[in-house]
């Protein structure tokens, strides 16, 4: 351990630790842009000026590391005009165009001004020009004038997705970020670039010009994408998600992927852009989510009572039920279902259906796993809890006069959904959860009832993930009244009925400001 | 007084070749050093006061010090990418004796213990490059370099790599990141290139005169070198003069020689009008003006003191009919043009120097932008990873002040007090 003063503050560091790690470590605030604690040391933007005790030079913070006996502040008239001009020379050139910058709000240069800044510009001459709304790849758009050069974006492609698309391009202030031709950003991962770009340089085709951010909350939770359990948080008004972002941790350090970027579409009741559907240049306003028990009648669709259609299930009346279920329910939910099961119908003909369980241990290195499951790790351990035994084949539902399926949330990852769809259709009753509608519900019979299932935002519970990592989550809020976790479906079947009110669905959009406003 | 240390030979045409270079003693003086210890030559050349020639004026032997003693493998660059503005000492050395910069460089890598070796030659010099590896060739036929070099047992290979025209490649970290085949730009320090360099080995980058003039101090003894030149600055130096004299060209003096004498006696004297100004060692130095040359001598101390610096010793003379905004202009364009635009206050301040300056010529400039020219001057200074932004920043704090005059007649009257409602003759 080192010994060491910032800002006044005596404070003891691990050795090697950088000053502007100190800094962050001692609670003082410091000016920074091209610095990220998952990438390597740039020192560009200048921002994170010191002054040390006993150097007449300001150096950087992130490429200085902890002396022993160091005395470093940031509170000398010298390091604040320093980052004051260094803030000035950012923002020459940066169109200020805030009005209509979708990062506006949790704007890097915004808030390092507000915080480090307030001068009055004296650039009075013409700005550079750059390239405007380039299409860097799938995910990623770029405006090149609001870009400050960090660099973040760039050391990322070389040295977490390790596919080195971007690189900075000319040179001088006609430096632009770019892609090789025909090398666009289509890696895995590449919509971390959007979350570590400090200003609006780098949007996310997803989420640009769709929310405000200063409309949404974010809660943190643990991504369902597949059995890594990447930390995340999520941002939600009261119509829905709009977007997850990686939480720092120790399981995805500071990134997750894209693919995972996609699950916050199975949780809004209404969605613009269906997966899948990407090519479809018109965004398609469709209800996503099942807002209320239903069977399909001759492809049309007819209302049950949620409540009726469960609670009037007694499992001991059939002969023969049977119980699918997949790896997308938490660890609570398996306990209270599978409990159920053994007591009431012997613990039969539990049926685990899997996705492609061959790629199950296929990783790819940094954080996607081929099991797209968040949670088969805890249904295996809660099945050996209860000491029942699923088979992994299913076989024909015919001999079956009642079937339960557990289906996926994220059902795209489930190619043989609708065979076995086909399958389960064969058995007398069948009650099937799911959170969004399946995409040939309407050919299935009548005797098929779709039962509303809670996502993961809408629910408390922990996943347990592909190291045995048990990890606990916290209900976000509720987008569909009617929805039932394993829980509820566990206690209706037992009789104890609660009653769940109507689902609106078709809520009028209403902003509301969630924070306060900052200084004007 | 001219000396010839260093460019003795140069009027000999035969000189670049391998049988001209030897007729004239070439190659003795590594074969003298193949009977030194290493770290003898290391502390001959640390005795001689030998101070790198390239322009930050840092002493040679010292430098070689830093080295590590790891058992990595080292390498030595030699820095031929002679970008400063008038700078054409370097083109000269190695047109008319390229086989003194190879043995200067086998001398210099016998004693740092370097096996690899590199000249990084500034692209647009074609001709050089070509000469140097013809030169190369004739030296690995004769076995002056490759394996066992003269039977001393040392082996060494050496290549030449042209840049592609960037400024900030004679950077040494830049050179070593576009050697290293990167975008050319200079690296966060620390780690320094001699424990941290060319593929993060310990490498030492010296300039061609610098490794050029380890011959003589092997040859005849740091004591003998030290004769010219004065107690801080040790030795010869080329200095290339250009700009309104009557004869520019490369001069070979010793260090401490007065300034006017240069232009006087050796330069023939000012042409044109009178003499006005000078830049004395490339446009990155501050420019002193006609009373300032009368007293200057060219060594590190006394342009230090006056505030500027000698930098790669290329003189800029003007005469009283050169307008001091174009001057800017022109300089500052140059330094807008290389900034490599890694570091904010370079990549922008720069730009926003060449804007300012440009709006005084253009009309748009208010009296209030020559205070603001000079404050984005000053806060580009020392703030940025090389001395780039420094280089842009030092000719506006030069030129400003001492010519301010100029800059506010030009805002006022709308035309330059010098050359008047005429166009202006300097070009970029």
């Amino acid at each position: 351990m080192v010994k060491c003063t910032i800002n006044g503050i005596d404070i003891e560091v691990e050795a090697g630790t950088s000053v502007i790690e100190a800094f962050k470590q001692a609670g003082q605030d410091i000016a920074h842009y091209c610095w990220h604690p998952g990438l390597s040391v740039a020192g560009v933007c200048r921002l994170c000026m010191v002054e040390i005790e006993g150097n007449p030079r300001l150096q950087i913070a992130c490429n200085t590391q902890v002396a022993e006996g160091m005395k470093v502040t940031n509170q000398s008239e010298m390091v604040k005009d320093a980052v004051k001009w260094g803030l000035d020379f950012h923002l020459i050139n940066h169109p200020l165009d805030c009005p209509i910058c979708d990062q506006a709000g949790e704007c890097g240069l915004q808030d390092q001004y507000m915080h480090f800044g307030k001068y009055d510009p004296e650039m009075a001459l013409s700005k550079v020009k750059k390239h405007k709304v380039v299409d860097l790849g799938e995910r990623v758009v770029l405006d090149s004038e609001r870009c400050i050069l960090c660099s973040r974006c760039v050391r990322f492609t070389e040295e977490v997705s390790k596919s080195n698309e971007l690189g900075i391009f000319n040179r001088g202030d006609r430096s632009e970020i770019g892609t090789f031709d025909g090398m666009p950003l289509n890696n895995k991962y590449s919509v971390n670039t959007v979350d570590i770009c400090p200003v609006g340089a780098l949007t996310s085709k997803d989420f640009r010009f769709r929310q405000r951010v200063w409309f949404l909350k974010d809660k943190p939770s643990v991504c369902t994408g597949c059995s890594t359990g990447c930390n995340i948080d999520v941002y939600f008004n009261k119509d829905g998600v709009w977007r997850v972002k990686p939480h720092h941790s120790d399981v995805n350090g500071y990134w997750m992927c894209d693919e995972g970027r996609d699950i916050y579409k199975a949780v809004n009741p209404i969605t613009t852009d269906f997966v899948g559907e990407r090519e479809n240049k018109k965004a398609v306003k469709k209800p996503n989510r099942i807002l209320s028990a239903h069977s399909y009648h001759d492809g049309k669709m007819e209302f049950i009572s949620t409540a009726e259609t469960v609670s009037s299930i007694e499992l001991g009346s059939f002969s023969n039920p049977a119980l699918i279920v997949t790896g997308q329910y938490s660890n609570e939910e398996y306990d209270s279902i599978l409990g159920f099961w053994k007591s009431k119908a012997g613990g039969k003909n539990i049926f685990h259906w899997q996705n492609q369980p061959e790629q199950w241990q296929d990783f790819d290195g940094l954080l996607i796993r081929g099991d797209k499951n968040p949670n088969t790790k805890g249904l295996l351990a809660s099945l050996e809890k209860h000491g029942l035994q699923a088979q992994s084949q299913l076989p024909s539902m015919e001999g079956f006069d009642f079937v339960l399926v557990l289906g996926p949330e994220n059902q795209w990852v489930y190619d043989n959904i609708s065979q076995v769809a086909d399958q389960v259709s064969q058995a007398k009753k069948v009650i099937w959860l799911s959170a969004c509608h399946l995409e040939k519900a309407s050919q299935m019979p009548k005797h098929v009832t779709f039962v509303p299932a809670k996502t993961f935002v809408e629910k408390s519970g922990s996943f347990t993930n592909f190291e045995g990592k048990v990890q606990s989550f916290a209900m976000v809020d509720v987008f569909v009244e009617e929805a039932l976790d394993l829980q509820q479906v566990t206690q209706w079947f037992a009789g104890e009925r609660v009653t769940a009110s109507l689902a609106h669905p078709w809520q009028s959009v209403h902003n509301e400001f969630i924070h306060e406003r900052g200084e004007l | 007084m001219e000396v010839k240390i260093l460019t003795e030979h140069y009027s000999d045409d035969n000189y670049r070749s391998l049988d001209g270079y030897k007729a004239k003693g070439g190659y003795e003086t590594l074969k003298k050093a193949f009977s030194m210890k290493p770290e003898d030559i290391v502390a001959e050349v640390k005795a001689s006061g030998l101070r790198g020639r390239g322009g930050a004026g840092f002493p040679t032997g010292v430098k070689w010090g830093f080295l590590p003693n790891n058992g990595e493998p080292r390498y030595l660059l030699c820095n031929a990418d002679e970008g400063e503005p008038c700078t054409f000492k370097d083109r000269m050395m190695m047109e008319k004796a390229p086989h003194q910069l190879i043995e200067g460089m086998i001398i210099s890598a016998f004693a740092i213990g370097s096996h690899k070796s590199y000249i990084y030659i500034r692209g647009e010099y074609v001709y050089a490059a070509k000469v140097l590896e013809k030169a190369i060739k004739e030296a690995y036929d004769a076995g002056l370099l490759g394996k066992n070099i003269m039977g001393s047992g040392f082996d060494h290979d050496l290549d030449v790599y042209r840049g592609a025209g960037a400024y900030i490649c004679g950077e040494e970290t830049g050179m070593i990141s576009s050697l290293e085949g990167k975008k050319g730009q200079p690296k966060l320090k620390p780690p320094f290139p001699a424990v941290q360099g060319y593929l993060a080995k310990p490498t030492i980058v010296n300039n061609v005169e610098t490794l050029a003039a380890v011959i003589p101090i092997i040859r005849d003894g740091a004591a003998a070198y030290r004769k010219n030149g004065t107690e801080k600055s040790a030795g010869t130096k080329l200095f290339s003069v250009a700009g309104d004299v009557n004869k520019p060209g490369n001069y070979e003096v010793p260090l401490g020689y007065k300034m006017i004498d240069l232009i006087n006696n050796e330069c023939g004297g000012v042409k044109g009008g009178k003499l006005k100004a000078a830049i004395p060692g490339g446009t990155s130095a501050p420019i002193i003006t006609a009373e300032e040359i009368e007293k200057a001598t060219l060594d590190y101390e006394c342009l230090a003191e006056m505030g500027t610096m000698l930098g790669s010793g290329s003189i800029v003379i003007m005469n009283d009919t050169r307008c001091m905004v174009d001057m800017m202009k022109v300089i500052s364009h140059f330094y807008h043009h290389e900034s490599c635009g890694q570091c904010t206050p370079c990549r922008e301040g720069t730009g926003w120097l060449h804007k300012l300056v440009t709006s005084v010529i253009t009309g748009q400039a208010k009296l209030t932008d020559i205070d603001l020219l000079c404050e984005v001057a000053n806060k580009m200074k020392g703030r940025t990873i090389c001395a780039l932004s420094d280089a842009a920043a030092l000719p506006v704090l030069g030129i400003v002040p001492k010519f301010r005059d100029e800059f506010e007649f030009y805002i006022k009257e709308g035309y330059s007090k010098v050359r008047g409602k005429s166009h202006g003759q300097m070009h970029h």
